[in-house]
């Protein structure tokens, strides 16, 4: 009943299982960092990273169901507290930052970089 | 052997391939140009990723019986056009939308790989609290422009990628060298299965012998006239003996019965990660909570609007008194 979807031998590691969600991890977190370096609207540059936070978890469960350690679990916990976190100052960050420009374009910020 | 030959009888030589279809694919997704382009993009893309999941099966090996890999497949499939939408869509509510399609299916192969409390508190947490957060930043601080018929258009850097080529052949890189651990992961996993499984038989009766309550209730399924359970003199009312943990209980006229418990039957997952996250990380979990309260002093100290004060009202929050003399000599404070 528990394991409905899960696998009929929930003994054994599903090795198929837990491969296909290390290669959406990976996938996952390329997609994050192409999509942190392409978008220019600073919001959807957080949102990306909230991209890759998410591909870590899907590491962090698949190694654990791997190992059949509940450790990778409690740290997608506080995966999740971190990134609660992150929101709440990134979005404030942002913010302000749109109220001195009225635009969310990172490029409104361009000469804070080295010259 | 030539270093040409060498490259392509290495095994995760059609790896880099499927990844480099994948993100051809993704370049033509990501680049502002005609819809037919980004069509046939799309597609590229996904036959490139689908590539790149054959190619984890076949390092995975032979099926193990379960019938659970299409699922895999298909929350896999699920997550990955959400994330492309996330990072190619020109309206950010929306792409804010497609994250919500990318955590719905990382919680469906949260619930495949038996981490079924993590998998709703992921798409609570995410889909309900931080997703709306970024909806509520996105609506207040963002007005679509409208064109000259009223039809809701896109910002320009909304529209226009920065840099999308360097973008995506570093993506590929990243993935390229992933690919040597998910080659690993198979082997990996054969290794440690047999250890894994001790281990997590090991790791379940412990917890049990931590829970009196659960204890009790799986010595009752076995023992119904079961009344308590029954400590020696060490305060212990349970042993370990192989797989099995040994339950003494009170039973009816004062008798003393064992009741044998399966604890993979009697712990669930749920109870496994709580008892693990209080007993064996607690300095992190308090690290977690002064990390939360941080964050909302921070969010406070930035939300709060900058208000210019006079130099009466400077004087008055620093406890001096007014210069303007309109207060009673009784009334002031301190001299």
């Amino acid at each position: 009943m528990m394991h409905l979807l899960a696998d009929a031998a929930p003994a054994m590691a599903p090795t198929q299982g837990v491969t296909i969600a290390l290669v959406l991890s990976a996938a996952l977190f390329t997609v994050g960092l192409i999509g942190f370096l392409v978008r220019r609207n600073m919001i959807l540059m957080f949102l990306c990273t909230e991209l890759m936070l998410q591909a870590a978890g899907i590491a962090f469960i698949a190694f654990g169901r791997m190992r059949m350690d509940t450790s990778g679990q409690v740290f997608v916990i506080f995966i999740l507290t971190v990134a609660a976190a992150e929101a709440a100052l990134a979005l404030g960050l942002v913010v302000l930052l749109y109220r001195r420009r009225e635009t969310l374009s990172a490029e409104a910020w361009q000469e804070l970089h080295e010259q | 052997m030539n270093p040409t030959d060498q490259l392509a009888s290495a095994p995760l030589m059609p790896f880099y391939v499927a990844a480099a279809i994948a993100a051809a694919g993704l370049l033509l997704v990501l680049r502002p140009g005609r819809a037919a382009m980004r069509r046939a993009g799309a597609v590229i893309g996904l036959a490139g990723f689908g590539m790149l999941m054959a190619q984890g099966l076949k390092l995975a090996g032979p099926s193990d019986g379960s019938v659970s890999t299409p699922f895999y497949m298909a929350f896999a499939a699920i997550g990955i056009i959400g994330a492309v939408r996330v990072i190619t869509h020109p309206r950010p509510v929306f792409a804010a939308i497609y994250f919500v399609l990318t955590v719905l299916a990382a919680g469906g192969i949260f619930l495949m790989l038996q981490a079924e409390f993590l998998a709703f508190a992921l798409i609570i947490v995410y889909a309900g609290a931080i997703l709306i957060t970024y909806m509520f930043v996105l609506m207040l601080a963002h007005q679509s422009p409208e064109d000259e018929i009223g039809r809701i258009g896109a910002e320009d850097y909304d529209r226009i990628p920065r840099e999308p080529l360097v973008a995506t052949l570093l993506g590929f890189f990243l993935m390229a060298s992933l690919g040597s651990v998910i080659e690993r992961a198979p082997e990996l996993a054969m290794e440690n299965a047999a250890i894994a499984q001790t281990r997590a038989t090991a790791d379940r009766a412990a917890a049990l012998q931590k829970l009196p309550n659960t204890m009790l209730q799986q010595a009752k399924a076995k023992e119904p006239t079961a009344t308590g359970l029954a400590r020696d003199a060490g305060g212990l009312a349970s042993a370990t003996d192989g797989a099995m943990v040994q339950v003494r209980v009170n039973a009816e006229g004062d008798a003393v019965r064992t009741v044998q418990v399966n604890p993979a039957d009697a712990v669930d997952n749920v109870q496994m990660v709580g008892l693990d996250l209080v007993a064996k990380y607690p300095a992190s979990l308090e690290l977690a909570g002064v990390i939360l309260l941080m964050a909302m002093f921070g969010a406070v100290v930035l939300a709060r609007r900058q208000i210019e004060l006079g130099d009466d009202e400077r004087r008055k929050a620093a406890g001096m008194g007014s210069m303007v003399l309109d207060v009673p000599e009784t009334e002031r404070g301190g001299a």
